[in-house]
């Protein structure tokens, strides 16, 4: 894993567990998901830590947290991590999270609320289509990364991919749960849906389904970025993220200047 | 008086959804076409039955309207209508390149022989997220787009442009308008400030999405700097846009185009489909320094009653709309009665421009 120098590492006790968790930022908090892959701070925490206090949580079971048999359920873990996030004294927050940690992200949304003030979602993993077993090593990178010379140097350890699979393989659930989607009909709060234009895991045509079951959802296509779209485009994906944090519904209307000179 | 039908081509479907933008979900190519095949045969009944103008606008993401390019469906138009003039009302500026506007417009004038009115306008709010430009920047952006435009179509030799907005090292358009200097230029003059530079640049002034009670405020702010600018505006100069439906008898024209006056349907419809929108565009400082009022004028619905009251809808007997036009034309000195037909059925419709055609548009020509 890749630390960046603004984050520090501090742990969290909730629900029974040792939650480790990366922290940069003042502001308004947003509680960051992984993906399956497990945790890697990359450029687009940094840059959204720039305006906002954010949270990069470890999920319990992934990197170098021990193996988690406990957690039976995603809506169980969402349980787990809205007690953590409220151990840190935090009332209300947006969520981003990514793939696996995306579907985490609307479980937690229909559970709390009162609390979660908008959600974004990459590549997330809650409607997805016929599976094949994932690929490791290179083969697994060249789904991840539209361009791996910007991704991180290393995977984790074939122990600790072997672990995240194992669990989330547990607790991802169906690729369609009509009682998910049924739920997502009514969530009521601003989502950002994103999906890479390289993207062969979880293709963009996806993102339709969010646009359409979300009251409040938007769905943009990222150029040019496959799986990990904030890390193929993480300048890209941190200046929609933060605008639509600010402005939820109102991001569709640009405010930077066309001025050329004055 | 003169008399412009004028079309936004609406998807012509009972269940087209509102909101904005609108999902393409449920479109249906064959509906799209026969809507188009339609608008183009009415545009083509106006021009034989008389009309002096048909036109067109520019809307985009809503079945409102199928012409995004209002460009494109002035040129078919240009093949099918013989002899009425040819308007854009309107391009929308700001968000457009300038230079692709003049040439256009350029190109229509040529095809149409000197048919061309040059509606260029902002736009409505929701148009600045189209082409993700900044609503704060559209004023500003106008203005100097509207100057290019003129120079482009005018200046004979290759220039180049160093503007605050737009840059360009060499400009140079083919073809040229056929209209010597240029085709007539109509700007919206429903906010003070675009009054007074239209009375300032001494540009044609239009009225539309409005009522005759709030035109005559605008009017007024237009003639006075007019005056103050050394000149008079003429009735030919202005433009005002309303909503008509003729039928024999007063009751029927009446009862058919009441699901036009859905009394919570603001007159902008697209402006508010998404109020999120609206908002983010109204706080960006777009509707000016008399924002409450502008968006008073987009917001503005009521009854049937109400919207022929105040001139925002022609509706009744031909002897009805033509008292109801020589109202308008006598309370705001305006010369051009540009009028969308609401009428959903495409039969009683048809019929509304025959009578309009027959029956109304001969006494408005003698006032």
């Amino acid at each position: 894993m890749t630390q960046s120098a603004s984050f520090s590492e501090r742990l969290v006790a909730a629900d029974g567990f040792q939650i480790r968790y990366f922290e940069a930022g003042r502001g308004p908090a947003l509680i960051c998901f992984h993906g399956a892959g497990g945790l890697k701070l990359g450029r687009a925490h940094e840059l959204l830590a720039a305006e906002r206090r954010v949270i990069a949580f470890e999920l319990p079971g992934f990197g170098a947290s021990p193996p988690n048999e406990r957690t039976r359920s995603l809506a169980e873990l969402a349980g787990t991590m809205a007690a953590a996030v409220a151990a840190l004294g935090i009332e209300r927050y947006s969520v981003w999270g990514i793939s696996f940690g995306g579907k985490l992200a609307l479980r937690l949304a229909l559970q709390q609320r009162e609390r979660v003030e908008a959600l974004v979602l990459c590549s997330p993993a809650a409607i997805r289509v016929a599976e094949r077993p994932l690929p490791t090593g290179e083969e697994l990178r060249a789904l991840l990364y539209a361009h791996p010379e910007r991704a991180p140097l290393a995977e984790p350890p074939p122990e600790v991919e072997r672990k995240q699979r194992a669990l989330t393989q547990r607790l991802i659930g169906p690729a369609r749960e009509p009682e998910l989607e049924e739920a997502m009909r009514r969530l009521e709060l601003p989502v950002l849906v994103l999906f890479g234009s390289e993207d062969r895991l979880t293709p963009p045509e996806l993102g339709r389904h969010y646009r359409r079951l979300l009251p409040q959802g938007h769905f943009v296509i990222v150029y040019d970025a496959a799986h990990a779209l904030d890390v193929d485009r993480p300048e890209a994906f941190a200046a929609l993220a933060g605008d639509f944090l600010k402005r939820h519904a109102e991001f569709l209307v640009k405010r930077e200047s066309s001025l050329l000179y004055p | 008086m003169r008399a412009a039908l004028f079309s936004m081509v609406p998807y012509e479907s009972p269940t087209a959804a509102r909101g904005w933008p609108v999902a393409a979900s449920d479109y249906a190519p064959e509906i799209a076409q026969a809507s188009m095949d339609r608008a183009l045969e009415f545009f083509e009944l106006a021009d034989e039955a008389g009309f002096d103008w048909v036109s067109v606008a520019e809307h985009h993401y809503a079945p409102a309207s199928l012409t995004p390019n209002p460009m494109v469906m002035a040129a078919a138009l240009t093949q099918r209508v013989r002899r009425a003039r040819i308007a854009l009302l309107g391009a929308n500026l700001p968000i457009q390149n300038p230079i692709r506007v003049a040439e256009e417009l350029a190109m229509l004038d040529t095809l149409s022989g000197g048919r061309i009115v040059a509606g260029l306008l902002r736009g409505t709010s929701n148009e600045y997220v189209t082409y993700g430009v900044n609503p704060a920047e559209s004023r500003e952006r106008f203005i100097e787009a509207l100057e290019l435009v003129v120079r482009a179509w005018t200046e004979p030799e290759p220039f180049g442009w160093l503007g605050r907005f737009y840059e360009y090292r060499a400009i140079s358009i083919w073809p040229r308008p056929v209209q010597i200097p240029h085709p007539p230029i109509f700007i919206s003059i429903s906010s003070a400030e675009m009054a007074e530079f239209a009375a300032a640049r001494r540009l044609n002034a239009g009225l539309a999405v409005t009522n005759v009670p709030r035109a005559r405020e605008s009017l007024a702010v237009y003639r006075e700097a007019a005056r103050r600018h050394g000149w008079e505006p003429s009735p030919e100069q202005v433009l005002y846009r309303a909503a008509i439906h003729v039928a024999e008898r007063d009751e029927q024209a009446w009862e058919e185009c009441a699901p036009f006056a859905d009394p919570s349907r603001p007159v902008g419809a697209l402006s508010t489909a998404n109020p999120a929108i609206d908002e983010a565009v109204a706080r960006a400082g777009y509707y000016g320094r008399e924002g409450e009022r502008q968006r008073a004028r987009i917001y503005a619905a009521g009854e049937l009653r109400e919207r022929i009251e105040t001139g925002q809808l022609l509706a009744g007997s031909p002897a009805t709309v033509l008292a109801q036009a020589e109202a308008i034309g006598r309370e705001l000195g305006a010369g051009i009665l540009e009028l969308a037909f609401i009428a959903p059925r495409p039969d009683s419709r048809r019929r509304a421009v025959e009578l309009f055609a027959s029956e109304v548009l001969p006494r408005l020509r003698e006032l």
